[in-house]
C-alpha cells in the first residue's frame, strides 16, 4: 500500500465520519438506502449503492421503446412486485409507449396482476403518436404516485418538451417514495441538464446484449460504456427446425449467417394458444 | 330511559342562533365572514358578528340597514332548512348515545347515563361532541341535569346575561333550588302565556310553586304545570326520539346560484358532512354516493341545458373519511365542466357498507399499505378518469392483440392480488432470495406490440424499416385464426433485427385483403407491398 492510497482511505474514513452523504471525488456514493440490486453484479459494481437508488429519480435514455430496457430493469421490478425490498407493492406504468404485452412481462417475472397502467387522457397510444398526449395529467398521477409513498415501482415515460422545473418538482416528490422510480426519455436528452442523480444511456448491443452508458453518478465518470447480456429471445435462441432460407435477406452484419428460420417456438404460452 | 339504580344523565344541546348559523353555513366560506342578516319582512331578525360591528341590529327596517352597511348579505329565516341542520346535529349526538330527542326547534337532548363509561367519562364525551359539530360554526349552548326538562331548561337559560357555564352533575335537591330562579319565559308552556303571566305577577318558577296548584291549572290550564313538575322529575316525561332514516338523502338550495365548480364543492362539503354523521351513527360507512345538481337556464328560452346532472361517486373502499371524500369529490367535479349555474344540491347515499371497520394502527402494516395504495388509484381514477388507469390481464387467444387485455383498473382486486410478503427472506438470510422462482425470461412475445401494426417498405424482397433492410432472426410462426368472430388473421410472424441492432416482431399478412376489425375505429392497415407490417418491438 503506497503514501497515496493511505492518505486516500484516511480522507475517505474521515469524510465518512463528517456526513454520510459526504465523498470523495474517486469514489461512489453510499446511499443512505440500500439500492435495489439490478440482477447483473458488473453494473451493480458501478451504481452507487450497489443498484437501483430508492428515493430518487434514475434517468433511462433511448433512442426508441424497445432496446432491451425492459428485459434490463425486469429482475428489480419482480423483486419490488414480490415484495423482497419492502412490502409487496405495485409496479407502475405511467403513459407506456403501447398498452405491455401481459405474456412478456409475465416471462419477465412480472404477474399481470401487479401492474398498474395509467394512461394520458387520450388512452393508449401508439409510440408513434407521442405528441398528442396532455403532459400535465400524466405529471400530477406521477407525483401523486411518488409523493403517496404506496407504489412499488415506477416506470414512467415523459413527453419530450418537458420544463426543467416539473423534473426537479418529481425528484422531490421523489423523495418520499420508498422505491426505484424510472423516467424513459429520449436520447436527445442527454444534453440536457437534469435532477435525477443516475442518468444512463442504453443502446442495443448486439444480438442479446445491451451497451448501458453511464452519464451521471454520485462518483467519477464512467468513460467506457458496460456491455451487459440480456436473457434472450426463445425463438432466436432455440431454433429447432431449420429451413433454408428462402428470400436472401441482404445485410450488411458480419454474423448474417446465423440468421436462420426456425419454427415458431412456442414456449412459455398457455395450453390454449399451444 | 335510565336503569332504576343509575340516576338519569341528560345534556341539553340550545342552539340559540340556528336560524342565522344554518343559512350561513350554506354560503361559501368567505362569505361567512361578511355582514350577514337575516330578516323576517322588512325587518332584521338576526345579525352576525360582522354585522352588529358594524351597528346593525335586530329590528331595525331594511332601508336603514342597507344605509350603515351597503355591501349586507341578506338571508330569509327557513324553518326547513333550520330542521335539516338540527337533524344532522342530533346525527352527530346519535354516535355517542341512542337516546337523542329533539325538545324544540332549536334544542337536541341526549340521554347519557347508559353510554358514559364507553365514551371514556363525561368531559371526554362532551369534549367529543364540540370537536365533531365544530366545523358548522354553531354557537351551541350545554348544559347537563337529572331530568330532560330541566336540562333543556339550563341550556336555554345559559343565553341569559347573569349565568355562567355549569357543566356539572346535580342532584335532584340541587336542581329544584336552581330551577326555582329560572325565568317562566324559558318554559315552553311558559312562552306561550307569558302575557298572561306577567299580568298575574309570576316571573320564576318560584313564584309558580308557592301558589295551590288547583286555582292555577284552572286559570291557566294544566300544560304549564305537567312542564314544571316533569322538569323537577316528579312525574315522567315523554320523548319524541329521533331515529335514524335507513336511506340517506340530503337537499341543499344554494344561497347564489353556483357557476363554478368550486362554489359547488363549497356546498357538497356541508352535505358530505351530514352524510358522514348519519352513516358514522348508523354503524357504517359509505360505500357509494350520487351528487344530483339541479341546473337553471341560463336565460329564459334556454332549452339546451339540462335540467339536471348526476355524478355517481363509487368508493373501492367504504370509508368514513370525510376528507378523502371531499378530495375525490373535488377531483371529479374538476374533471367534468358544469353544464348550466347550479341552483340546487343533493346527495344520496346509494350503498353503506355496514361491516366492521378496520382498526386504526400506529405503524404502518400491510393493512394501511393497501389502503394507502387504494387511496392513491382512487384518486388517479377521481382525476383521470377510470378508463385512464388500468390493469392489464393475459387472455388465452393467438391473436397477439387480443392476448392482453386493458380493464378499467379495480382498486380493491389489485390489493388482494399482490402477493404476500416473504417474512424469512426479510429475516437476514440474504442468499435465501434466490430460492424465489426465478422467473422464465426467454421472451417469445414483445412488451410493446403496436397498436395499429405498421405498413413496411419492401426492398429487393426484404421488408425495410426507416428505409433499412429489417435481418430476419427467427420465424415464421405462423397464426391462423380467427374465422369465427369476423376477425380472421392469417400471418406469418418473424423475429427481425433493425439496423440499430434493437429487435423488432414483423408479420406478413397471407391474406389478399387485411380484415379490417371492426371495433378499431381507424380501420386496420392498409396492404402495404409485400404485406410486411412492423407489429411489436421487443424490451
Amino acid at each position: 500500500m503506497d503514501a497515496l492510497s493511505v492518505v486516500l482511505s484516511d480522507a475517505s474514513s474521515a469524510a465518512a465520519l463528517i456526513h454520510p452523504d459526504v465523498w470523495l471525488g474517486h469514489q461512489l456514493g453510499r446511499p443512505a438506502h440500500r439500492a435495489i440490486p439490478t440482477g447483473w453484479a458488473a453494473l451493480d459494481r458501478q451504481l452507487p449503492g450497489g443498484g437501483w437508488p430508492r428515493q430518487a429519480l434514475t434517468e433511462l435514455l433511448l433512442k426508441h421503446p424497445g432496446v432491451g430496457e425492459m428485459r434490463l430493469l425486469a429482475t428489480a421490478l419482480a423483486a419490488t412486485a414480490r415484495g423482497e425490498h419492502g412490502p409487496a407493492r405495485a409496479v407502475m406504468l405511467f403513459d407506456p409507449p403501447a398498452t405491455p404485452c401481459a405474456w412478456a412481462m409475465e416471462q419477465l417475472g412480472l404477474p399481470a396482476q401487479t401492474l398498474v397502467v395509467v394512461h394520458g387522457r387520450e388512452g393508449p397510444r401508439g409510440a408513434a403518436r407521442r405528441h398528442l398526449l396532455t403532459a400535465t395529467d400524466v405529471l400530477w398521477a406521477l407525483e401523486q404516485a411518488l409523493r403517496s409513498g404506496h407504489a412499488g415501482a415506477v416506470l414512467a415515460w415523459l413527453p419530450d418538451r418537458l420544463r426543467a422545473d416539473a423534473l426537479r418538482r418529481l425528484q422531490l416528490a421523489a423523495q418520499a417514495h420508498d422505491g426505484p422510480a424510472f423516467l424513459l426519455r429520449g436520447i436527445d436528452e442527454r444534453l440536457k441538464p437534469s435532477p435525477a442523480p443516475l442518468r444512463l444511456a442504453l443502446h442495443p448491443d448486439g444480438l442479446h446484449g445491451l451497451s448501458v452508458m453511464v452519464l451521471k453518478r454520485r462518483g467519477p465518470p464512467l468513460q467506457q460504456a458496460l456491455s451487459l447480456p440480456l436473457p434472450p429471445l426463445a425463438a432466436v435462441d432455440r431454433p429447432h427446425r431449420v429451413r433454408p432460407v428462402q428470400d436472401p435477406v441482404p445485410t450488411g452484419q458480419p454474423d448474417a449467417a446465423e440468421a436462420v428460420v426456425v419454427a415458431a417456438a412456442l414456449q412459455g404460452l398457455p395450453e390454449a394458444v399451444v | 330511559m335510565a336503569s332504576a339504580h343509575r340516576p338519569a344523565l341528560w345534556i341539553g344541546l340550545h342552539l340559540p342562533a340556528l336560524p342565522l348559523e344554518a343559512w350561513a353555513t350554506t354560503l361559501p366560506p368567505d362569505q361567512r365572514l361578511q355582514p350577514l342578516a337575516l330578516m323576517a319582512g322588512a325587518r332584521v331578525e338576526a345579525v352576525n358578528a360582522e354585522a352588529a360591528r358594524q351597528g346593525l341590529q335586530v329590528g331595525m327596517k331594511r332601508a336603514t340597514a342597507l344605509a350603515l352597511v351597503p355591501q349586507l348579505i341578506r338571508g330569509q329565516a327557513d324553518a326547513a332548512r333550520e330542521a335539516e341542520a338540527l337533524q344532522a346535529l342530533a346525527h352527530v349526538a346519535l354516535q355517542f348515545t341512542p337516546s337523542v330527542a329533539q325538545h324544540d326547534v332549536a334544542t337536541v337532548l341526549l340521554e347519557v347515563s347508559t353510554t358514559l363509561r364507553a365514551m371514556g367519562g363525561l368531559q371526554r364525551l362532551l369534549e367529543q361532541l364540540r370537536d365533531n359539530t365544530a366545523h358548522w360554526g354553531f354557537t351551541q349552548q350545554v348544559a347537563l341535569a337529572p331530568t330532560a326538562g330541566a336540562a333543556a331548561l339550563l341550556a336555554r337559560w345559559l343565553g341569559a346575561p347573569n349565568r355562567s357555564e355549569s357543566e356539572r352533575t346535580l342532584s335532584i335537591r340541587d336542581l329544584k333550588k336552581l330551577v326555582d330562579q329560572a325565568p317562566l319565559a324559558l318554559l315552553s308552556a311558559g312562552a306561550a302565556q307569558w302575557p298572561q303571566l306577567q299580568l298575574m305577577g309570576l316571573s320564576t318558577v318560584a313564584d309558580l310553586r308557592t301558589l295551590p296548584r288547583d286555582g292555577l291549572s284552572r286559570r291557566l290550564g294544566p300544560a304549564l304545570l305537567a312542564e314544571v313538575d316533569a322538569l323537577c322529575g316528579d312525574t315522567p316525561q315523554a320523548h319524541t326520539w329521533v331515529t335514524l332514516p335507513d336511506y340517506f338523502e340530503a337537499r341543499l338550495d344554494l344561497f347564489s346560484r353556483a357557476d363554478t365548480t368550486q362554489q359547488v364543492l363549497y356546498g357538497a362539503q356541508l352535505l358530505l358532512e351530514r352524510l358522514v354523521a348519519w352513516a358514522r351513527a348508523r354503524r357504517g360507512r359509505v360505500q357509494r354516493l350520487q351528487l344530483h345538481m339541479l341546473h337553471e337556464a341560463r336565460h329564459r328560452h334556454d332549452d339546451s341545458t339540462p335540467a339536471r346532472s348526476e355524478l355517481d361517486l363509487a368508493l373501492a373502499e367504504p370509508s368514513n373519511d370525510l376528507k378523502h371524500m371531499s378530495v375525490l369529490l373535488r377531483e371529479r367535479l374538476a374533471q367534468t365542466p358544469l353544464p348550466a349555474p347550479t341552483s340546487e344540491l343533493r346527495i344520496q347515499c346509494l350503498e353503506l357498507a355496514l361491516t366492521e371497520a378496520p382498526s386504526g394502527e400506529l405503524f404502518p402494516t400491510r393493512a394501511s399499505e393497501q389502503q394507502g395504495l387504494m387511496r392513491l388509484v382512487e384518486r388517479l381514477q377521481a382525476r383521470l378518469g377510470r378508463d385512464a388507469v388500468r390493469s392489464v390481464q393475459a387472455v388465452a387467444d393467438h391473436r397477439p392483440e387480443r392476448a392482453t387485455q386493458c380493464v378499467p383498473l379495480n382498486a380493491a382486486d389489485l390489493v388482494r392480488n399482490l402477493p404476500q410478503r416473504h417474512r424469512r427472506a426479510q429475516a437476514g438470510h440474504a442468499d435465501q432470495g434466490a430460492e424465489a422462482p426465478r422467473p422464465q425470461q426467454n421472451l417469445v412475445r414483445p412488451v410493446w406490440l403496436l397498436q395499429s401494426p405498421q405498413a413496411l417498405g419492401v426492398r429487393q424482397s426484404a421488408p425495410c424499416l426507416d428505409g433499412h433492410p429489417l435481418r430476419i432472426l427467427a420465424g415464421p410462426e405462423r397464426i391462423e385464426t380467427g374465422w369465427w368472430d369476423s376477425s380472421l388473421m392469417v400471418r406469418d410472424y418473424f423475429v427481425a433485427q433493425a439496423r440499430d441492432q434493437s429487435l423488432v416482431w414483423i408479420y406478413r399478412s397471407r391474406l389478399p385483403l387485411q380484415v379490417t376489425e371492426p371495433d378499431d375505429g381507424a380501420g386496420g392497415p392498409e396492404l402495404a407491398d409485400g404485406g410486411w407490417f412492423l407489429h411489436g418491438r421487443f424490451a
